[in-house]
């Protein structure tokens, strides 16, 4: 027998930016899909950020925060947390408990225009030296 | 003799009279420091006031924050270093 017990959870998504650019609702929508599936009730789900990462992430030194809050069933946590792990354009993902929704949760949305996201200034890919070539080393002598 | 040893271990006080406590004197003065915003992952700039230039985090006798709030903010911490908030090494 498996108790059956709802709660609402917290989760802050760090997106790939190169995915947010080709469309922002597109992709939550299909954030939202891996909520859903596991039937989940979205409470609500907001953009929270768009910044400079502490640390590198897939190459990517800038990322935007997708924050979920939603309701679902306890048993259910360990397959979207799966689920989020497998995607993507999900790079990181933090699913917490929360006790109540923030009332500023339920505010729209602000518009904003993915064309002005910033270009990631990421170094480029290192280019493999051409001038490595491995110099002929010099054979010492031997002594006889 | 045993009443000799204890005055050693009492870092020299002298003759007896008083004993210093186990903790130190600053111990007693010590006053119990509420947090000035909410200790969430999502509150950095307030987060980084207790990690060393190094990235660790404080320790309670700096921050003064009772237990429990000391693990709430430990756990903020980890939280947002988790999701790129915050550096594990050194400063953002």
């Amino acid at each position: 027998m498996t108790l059956q017990r709802t709660r609402t959870y917290e989760c802050m998504c760090l997106l790939d930016n190169r995915e947010v650019r080709k469309g922002w609702q597109p992709l939550k929508d299909v954030v939202a899909g891996i909520f859903t599936k596991h039937g989940a009730k979205i409470l609500s789900s907001r953009r929270w950020d768009e910044r400079r990462l502490a640390y590198t992430v897939k190459g990517q030194h800038r990322g935007t925060y997708l924050l979920v809050y939603f309701a679902c069933d306890t048993q259910a946590v360990a397959a979207i947390r799966r689920d989020l792990q497998f995607n993507e354009a999900v790079m990181r993902n933090l699913l917490v408990d929360c006790a109540e929704v923030p009332q500023g949760a339920y505010e729209p949305e602000a518009a904003f225009d993915i064309n002005a996201i910033p270009a990631d200034d990421a170094p480029p890919a290192p280019v493999a030296a051409a001038s490595a070539e491995a110099e002929p080393v010099a054979e010492t002598p031997t002594e006889a | 003799m045993s009443n000799m040893t204890t005055n050693s271990q009492d870092g020299g006080m002298g003759g007896g009279g008083q004993r210093r406590s186990k903790f130190g004197r600053f111990g007693a003065r010590r006053r119990e420091v509420l947090p000035e915003e909410p200790l969430e992952y999502k509150n950095i700039a307030y987060l980084s006031k207790f990690v060393s230039a190094n990235g660790r985090i404080q320790s309670r006798k700096r921050t003064g924050f009772s237990g429990q709030n000391q693990r709430k903010l430990s756990e903020a911490i980890k939280y947002a270093r988790l999701i790129c908030l915050m550096p594990f090494v050194g400063r953002m």
